[in-house]
């Protein structure tokens, strides 16, 4: 999984790649915690490079979701694929997170 | 200041040497005012506080400055005004300021019980206070508990006319001719109904609140209509949680909580017009909800899900076993989830993974 995090004041630009899951969640998890600092962030989570996310990347996502909830900001996830977006839809997640 | 005469001077120099006291109680009192309004949890529109500026204060002196022996006859050097947002509210804060502060009644006025049966005007109430030594004492500032200070309570509207009215210069000493005093009275009589009216709403809504909640606890779903009151008041009884429990034990997966009162416009879409339509809905597609997860994160080893899935999923096999097309399952996770362009892609494949499962 490749990330890369653009980042303008309080905006994010971050473009994923890849696959996300057991092997490099935890590396994930260091990677965006950055996106856990500053206040009424505004992040948008490029995802047509991403083929696939496991629980772990839901629980980092919705734990990302969370921290910019609580400090009044807004999270967009775009471009998924198909397969992607699938394992939003089956587990709900489509319904926390802002997906366009 | 200069046309003091001594005795207004004299005043004036004790106010400069209370500066300090006048100062630190502008600061506490709207602070235990605000402390005990969260307790009580009463809202409102705001906590005002000014200390008096030494120009008003020496003009005050030169009108009637012999009715006071001592700066400490003056009891609004320092002010507070609570604005509410409802005229009952009034009355709670009243108790809470009694509660909170020693009240000195003979200077204290009800100016809404001042008013003849014919009269309108100001509307307020005011109390003047002192600060207990059981609240708050400071050894540097010993006058902080013996110093009074006024505390104003009043409405939005009544803060809203008293200003207007103000601004008419009234206090200055100008004269207002009498047909101006009249449309401004005549206001007062039109905010005061606005007041009331304003009370008597917050009232029957939360008369029809107590109502659905009691309709919907004692299970008569049939009697009550969907709305977002009666929604929420169902949703407390927590209908989904079995349903959900048991697709979390698919894949031993744990549940994240999430609100279900976006499903409202969901479930309106679905042709649901009382809490008896939506629980005859769960009941009948309780089932098949449960299957359609199993065929999904069945065959995956995702181990997390939002508490909302097992509503999601009914909402989406009751329009498909209706027959429902493409476009108004897409409809429905716009109503979900807002417009998407993965929407109508989702439709599709939904559609065909039900027809296939269900065969």
């Amino acid at each position: 999984m490749n990330i890369k995090i653009n980042t303008t004041g309080n905006r994010h630009d971050v473009v994923l790649d890849g696959r996300l899951d057991t092997t490099n969640a935890d590396q994930f998890q260091k990677d965006v915690a950055p996106l856990m600092e500053g206040e009424a962030p505004e992040i948008e989570i490029d995802c047509s490079g991403m083929t696939y996310t496991s629980s772990q990347g839901l629980r980092i996502f919705l734990m990302l979701q969370k921290s910019v909830n609580a400090r009044g900001g807004h999270m967009v996830m775009k471009n998924m694929t198909p397969q992607v977006k699938e394992v939003f839809d089956i587990t709900g997640f489509s319904n926390i997170i802002k997906i366009v | 200041m200069s046309n003091l005469d001594l005795h207004g001077q004299a005043i004036l120099s004790e106010y400069r040497q209370l500066a300090p006291v006048y100062t630190r109680l502008r600061e506490l009192v709207p602070e235990f005012i605000s402390r005990s309004l969260e307790e009580a949890r009463v809202l409102v529109t705001a906590i005002e506080s000014r200390v008096k500026t030494e120009k008003s204060l020496a003009g005050k002196l030169a009108l009637k400055g012999s009715k006071y022996a001592s700066i400490l006859d003056i009891t609004d050097i320092v002010g507070a005004r609570v604005i509410t947002f409802y005229s009952d509210d009034v009355d709670k804060i009243s108790a809470l300021v009694q509660k909170t502060f020693e009240v000195d009644w003979d200077n204290s006025v009800d100016k809404r019980k001042q008013h003849t049966i014919e009269s309108f005007g100001y509307m307020s109430l005011h109390y003047v206070c002192r600060l207990p030594k059981a609240l708050y004492s400071d050894s540097a500032l010993p006058e902080l508990n013996d110093v009074r200070f006024e505390i104003q309570m009043r409405t939005a509207l009544q803060h809203v006319w008293a200003n207007m009215y103000h601004d008419t210069g009234y206090k200055s000493g100008l004269e207002v001719p009498p047909e101006h005093l009249r449309m401004l009275n005549r206001l007062a009589g039109v905010l005061e109904l606005a007041d009331d009216e304003f009370s008597r709403v917050r009232a029957s809504i939360n008369d029809y609140r107590r109502k659905v909640q009691s309709l919907v606890s004692d299970g008569n779903f049939d009697e009550v209509s969907l709305s977002g009151d009666s929604f929420n008041s169902y949703l407390a009884l927590a209908p989904f949680a079995s349903l959900t429990a048991k697709i979390a034990a698919i894949n031993q997966a744990e549940v994240q909580e999430v609100s279900l009162t976006p499903y409202l416009g969901a479930l309106r879409l679905l042709g649901c017009e009382t809490i008896g339509d939506v629980e005859r809905l769960r009941t009948k597609y309780s089932d098949l909800a449960y299957r359609m997860a199993v065929h999904q994160i069945g065959q995956t080893d995702l181990d997390i899900i939002s508490s909302s899935l097992a509503l999601q999923n009914i909402c989406i096999v009751c329009l498909v076993d209706r027959g429902g097309s493409v476009l108004e399952l897409e409809k429905l996770f716009d109503a979900i989830n807002g417009p998407s362009p993965y929407n109508a892609s989702r439709a599709r494949n939904i559609i065909d993974f039900i027809d296939k499962f269900r065969k």
